[in-house]
């Protein structure tokens, strides 16, 4: 390019400057791409374009004066930008756009674009000014940045959607197991109350009633459990009181009265069935056996807390049994295996008439 | 518990479980509770083809039935067929029976114990032949709150 030499061509800027003004010589060397066009002439053709200009276009000053603006444009040039800039041309207003532009070569760079009408002293429209910043770099960063921001969004939902899909089979799988033990403590319940029914002998039917009951005892549990708010804790008084109640009402008999005074007892559910399975030993003792042969009398729960240890008494005014410590009886050994899971101790005393069991549980925060 | 002495009433019971074992259970217990069992049904299709007579007193209702059918369906065909039965669900689902029981009585949830089970037997027959029950609601049994309003002057749960 001979830029250096080419003072005559740039001779129209001195319609109001004289040649070698300082403001002329500034658009000529500043590296910003500057180019003047003017309306008066027929497609508003480049007058004048600066070294800026043509080293960004990759075009000489020759190839660059005489024409219209859109030689820059291609296929890539988004069309409704083009059409704000002809409308700004035709109403003579400025413009700032991002433009999509072709140099001589082919390669394209983002042109933001800035134009603008100058006036003369008339106030009509002599010439558009305009500057060109290559701006490919902040386009295509920003366009990086969408497309990074599109790949993660489209990677959230997609491990999203894998979690969903893990979360709903493992809502199903727990469903699954919850409805199988339900359905199945239900059938070994059935399927023990059948074989009880088709017992003749006495002591062996009262042997299976009692298995019975200690099966009925961790399905009440159960049923609490899964029917509570809070599937962690357990309340051990209420408990009781319910079985003592179903226990009762069941046999059938009106001449056993049940007061209960409690207060709720919780334990971890982890202690919920081994203190059922202790409660059931318990209470069918008193009503079946303290009470027995339709002896009249009551049974009495009391639960108490103070603080770090709950008190749960169970008292009834049958014929005073004290279970044997020494018995062999499978009831026995239940209650004495069981209770140390919880920290809970078991003491038996004989009440003037009849007897008193008294439940010593430690306090839901204190057990282990 | 009150020692008044309720008129027993032997009710007619109706038996609608899919599972035989279970359904054979609750024959049972109903019988040893001094009713008698009407007709046991599967399914919704097995009650529709019941005989309109005799009407049941009391329907045993699992929710899960077989061919597909559940007890909400056949809650509504016995209150269609037998408006004056007492409709109670038997299932291990209770969460999924509406809040208002959709015009049935009350749920006995499984797994049950027997005591549980006959309590709630003996409570439904005193509410059924002499209401309110003279027994108090044992916990084994959930009653609708339309049962309630009418049952519960002397309710009170003890537990």
């Amino acid at each position: 390019m001979s830029q250096k030499d080419d003072w005559h061509l740039t001779e129209i800027l001195d319609y109001e400057h004289g040649r070698g003004d300082p403001f002329a010589a500034a658009v000529r060397a500043t590296r910003m791409a500057m180019v003047i066009t003017d309306p008066a002439q027929p497609d508003n053709p480049i007058v004048f374009c600066n070294e800026a200009f043509q080293h960004l276009t990759g075009y000489s000053r020759e190839e660059i004066i005489g024409r219209n603006c859109r030689f820059l444009q291609g296929e890539g040039t988004d069309r409704s930008s083009v059409a704000r800039i002809r409308a700004a041309i035709d109403a003579a207003e400025s413009i700032h756009v991002d433009l999509l532009n072709y140099r001589k070569d082919g390669s394209t760079f983002w042109n933001a674009l800035f134009l603008s009408p100058v006036r003369g002293e008339s106030g009509d429209v002599q010439f558009f000014f305009a500057s060109q910043l290559d701006v490919t770099d902040r386009v295509m960063a920003q366009e990086t940045i969408a497309a990074q921001k599109a790949a993660v969004d489209s990677e959230v939902k997609r491990r999203t959607a894998d979690l969903e899909k893990a979360l709903e089979a493992k809502t199903l799988l727990l469903h699954e197991v919850d409805h199988r033990v339900k359905n199945n403590l239900t059938m070994i319940g059935a399927l023990l109350r059948l074989q009880v029914r088709s017992i003749d002998d006495a002591d062996i039917r009262a042997k299976l009633e009692t298995m019975m009951e200690r099966i009925d005892a961790l399905a009440t549990v159960h049923r609490r459990l899964y029917q509570a708010d809070d599937v962690t804790r357990f309340d051990v008084a209420a408990f009781a009181a319910n079985l003592a109640s179903d226990v009762i009402g069941a046999s059938g008999r009106s001449n056993i009265r049940l007061r209960c005074d409690i207060e709720p007892i919780e334990v971890r559910s982890e202690h919920a069935s081994a203190l059922g399975l202790i409660l059931n030993e318990v209470l069918t003792n008193a009503i079946k056996h303290g009470l027995r042969e339709n002896r009249a009398g009551s049974v009495s729960i009391f639960a108490t807390r103070d603080g770090e240890e709950a008190t749960l008494s169970i008292e009834d005014d049958g014929v005073g049994l004290i279970m044997d410590p020494a018995s062999s009886g499978l009831g026995h050994a239940l209650i004495k295996r069981l209770s140390p899971q919880s920290g809970t101790t078991v003491a038996w005393d004989r009440l003037p008439t009849g007897t008193r069991v008294t439940l010593r549980i430690p306090e839901m925060e204190h057990t282990s | 518990m009150t020692p008044s002495p309720t008129p027993f009433k032997a009710l007619q019971v109706l038996i609608v479980e899919d599972e035989p074992l279970l359904a054979m259970d609750v024959e049972m217990m109903v019988e040893e509770a001094g009713h008698s069992v009407v007709g046991e049904a599967a399914s919704l299709y097995e009650v529709e083809a019941m005989p309109t007579e005799p009407a049941p007193d009391l329907a045993l209702v699992d929710m899960q039935l077989a061919r597909g059918t559940n007890g909400l369906d056949v809650s509504r065909l016995i209150q269609d067929r037998w408006p004056s039965a007492v409709i109670v669900f038997v299932t291990a689902n209770p969460k999924k029976i509406p809040e208002d029981f959709s015009g049935a009585h009350g749920v006995i949830a499984k797994p049950f114990s027997r005591s549980g089970f006959m309590s709630a037997l003996n409570y439904l027959g005193e509410g059924i032949a002499d209401p309110p029950p003279a027994s108090s609601q044992p916990s084994s049994f959930v009653a609708a709150p339309s049962v309630l309003e009418i049952w519960s002057a002397r309710s009170q749960m003890d537990g």
